[in-house]
């Protein structure tokens, strides 16, 4: 079946090692993200998985089965590319029955197949058309059904949807989750959005400089971030890190005019450790205007803000602690009246400290 | 009417002055090719003919005398087109491939491989010429047709090579990596998404490589015998050849009938040339 084994796999370009030692297990049937900024190695590993890159050492399995010096045609994998590839002076329907072609499917068997795809991409009337005919969407939709074609174990998404316009972006997204959905086929997908890695993903693996950083469940990888990167990297607005110093296990904060010390979840690893000085982490929707409803949940503080960035649904204040940003996430009618002197409540319970020096998670 | 500025006039005189100095010699041969011997002596050399007669066309196509023969250009033609058909296909079709090679399929040397290539464009031909002579000799190929024809195509393929490298590089190598996937091979890929977009580099290279092998004098007087002389050779020795006096309308007439098939292919393919020449500049 469609299961994938990626053990102690490195990649060298000459004397730079881009891959430093990947070990991934992805499930049958499981939708996997591979996420990280440009550079870090995300696309190489697709292509190694694909067959495309040379694997400099380590394994690959599928199935059980060792594939790691399998050539691309041999696996049982289709990829859709960020450019789309498609066969410029083929038309649709041959850019979809192409693989089938190359592989000997004889042509009553092809044509059944792209009726059927088509179908299900609903672009069943565009077969005729040359990829220059076709609009963004629909071109990223035909290239879905190249992959679909071959009904492969696994399907490779190199970042699909960053060529389309924001809109297209989240319809296509709902599309690809309900694709998954109904066909049930393991999916690698790699993408530098990571909106698209949380709400598609069964597990993220967050890579950065060749190395895995974390993998986990979405929930996982934003309450419980294995580092300072992958706090940084996952979600939008930014986690607020603040460089504070440490009182006996509890961190110090200047908020407004007051001196704070907070006891947060990790005082007892922090108290362990020796530490002096943290990062404290604490995502902007931990910071709100005050809530009567959970207010034994919050500790109160009057804080200035300089600017608010009304979002729509709710508004970011930004201002200071400790002299450092910090982003608040409040209410569109609180972030009216936010400014200098403002009443708010910070929730501790999900705060997070990482080493100064190391970034590393203190737990 | 429409306005013209007088910057536009002075642009347009001057076009019209170069184009007159390109074009008065073309004009001069034709018109004396189709005047008698009689009335170049006597009459202006840019005069309109008096009356126009085929005599020395004819002359110098079937009887025209090159060195000791008297059979006009007729056979030499037929020689270049035997060197020059096989000569352009076959380097055209190594260029496409190895084109696409160097291009899509990184391998050990490859870089190297195309640079040797570059040099091969930058070779003079009299630095080759006694080598390849021995070359030729030693593979029994010295004289024949055959053997002009493994020079042109060795000496072509450097120029074809580096069309097509130059052509390929901008076709996007996801192609190559769906095509991969897809399960298509080294030939397949070939077939099916490269040679489909080659037509303009194709038109470049057969132009290229058809006035090239078509004019070439050098290796067709030295690697040439007897009864395999290219047309350019014939023509250097028609003019060379006189019995009585200079016969200018055969000579003019000749040398036409020596240019006509490069000229035929530029205006009936010319537009792929120049198209082929700036598609590799923007990437589609």
């Amino acid at each position: 079946m469609g299961s994938l084994s990626i053990n102690n796999v490195t990649k060298s370009f000459g004397s730079t090692q881009v891959l430093k030692g990947i070990n991934i297990d992805i499930a049958d049937g499981e939708f996997l993200i591979l996420v990280g900024p440009s550079g870090c190695g995300k696309s190489t590993l697709m292509n190694m998985i694909a067959g495309l890159e040379s694997v400099t050492s380590g394994e690959l399995l599928m199935a059980g089965k060792d594939v790691t010096h399998q050539s691309p045609k041999d696996r049982d994998i289709a990829m859709v590319f960020q450019s789309y590839a498609l066969y410029p002076t083929m038309n649709v329907a041959r850019n979809i029955s192409f693989g089938l072609e190359m592989r000997k499917v004889p042509k009553p068997e092809r044509d059944r197949v792209v009726s059927e795809v088509a179908t299900l991409l609903q672009i069943d009337h565009l077969l005729d058309r040359k990829p220059s005919e076709l609009s963004g969407g629909q071109r990223q939709r035909v290239a879905m059904g190249r992959a679909l074609a071959r009904s492969p174990e696994v399907f490779l998404f190199d970042e699909p949807l960053s060529n389309l316009d924001a809109k297209l972006r989240v319809e296509m997204r709902t599309e690809i989750k309900k694709l998954h959905k109904r066909l049930g086929t393991t999916i690698v997908y790699v993408t530098h959005d990571q909106i698209e890695a949380m709400t598609l993903a069964d597990r993220i693996a967050v890579m950065k400089d060749g190395v895995l950083q974390q993998l986990g469940t979405p929930a996982e990888i934003y309450d419980d971030p294995a580092n300072q990167f992958v706090a940084g990297f996952m979600g939008s607005p930014a986690m607020n890190f603040i460089d504070c110093p440490v009182v006996d296990g509890q961190v110090q904060v200047d908020i407004g005019s007051q001196r704070h010390q907070f006891e947060l979840p990790c005082s007892d690893a922090i108290r362990a450790g020796g530490y002096h000085r943290v990062v404290m982490g604490l995502r902007p929707e931990m910071i709100t205007q005050p809530k009567p409803e959970s207010a034994e949940h919050g500790v109160a503080a009057v804080m200035d803000f300089e600017v608010t960035e009304p979002m729509g649904a709710d508004t970011l204040g930004i201002g200071q602690w400790s002299g450092q940003d910090i982003q608040a996430r409040l209410s569109p009618e609180a972030g009216l009246q936010a400014g200098a002197n403002t009443p708010i409540q910070i929730d501790l319970s999900k705060a997070v400290a990482f080493d100064p020096a190391s970034g590393a998670r203190i737990r | 009417m429409v306005n013209v500025s007088p910057a536009r006039l002075f642009i347009y005189t001057l076009l019209l002055f170069f184009a007159l100095i390109y074009l008065v010699p073309l004009y001069v041969m034709v018109v004396t090719s189709l005047k008698d011997i009689e009335e170049i002596r006597t009459g202006n050399l840019l005069a309109l003919p008096d009356h126009v007669t085929l005599f020395a066309w004819a002359k110098a196509w079937g009887s025209a005398c090159t060195g000791s023969e008297c059979a006009g250009l007729a056979p030499f033609f037929w020689n270049s087109v035997k060197v020059v058909v096989p000569a352009v296909l076959i380097s055209t079709i190594i260029g496409a491939l190895n084109g696409y090679a160097l291009a899509k399929w990184r391998f050990r040397g490859s870089e190297l491989m195309f640079g040797a290539l570059l040099f091969g464009c930058f070779i003079p031909f009299q630095v080759i010429l006694l080598p390849m002579a021995r070359l030729l000799a030693e593979l029994g190929l010295a004289n024949t047709v055959p053997g002009l024809v493994l020079v042109h195509v060795i000496y072509g393929v450097a120029f074809t090579t580096l069309f097509f490298r130059n052509f390929y590089v901008g076709v996007p190598t996801e192609l190559v990596r769906a095509a991969q996937l897809d399960g298509a091979g080294f030939f397949a890929i070939f077939r099916h998404i490269f040679l489909p977009v080659s037509l303009p580099i194709f038109m470049v290279t057969l132009i290229w490589q058809f006035t090239q092998i078509w004019n070439d004098f050098l290796f067709g007087v030295v690697y040439s015998g007897p009864g395999t002389q290219p047309i350019t050779v014939a023509l250097n020795n028609l003019v060379n050849t006189s019995v009585g006096g200079k016969e200018y309308n055969v000579d003019m007439a000749a040398a036409l009938i020596a240019a006509a098939p490069t000229l035929v292919i530029y205006v009936v393919a010319g537009k792929y040339f120049v198209r082929g020449l700036t598609a590799g500049a923007v990437k589609g």
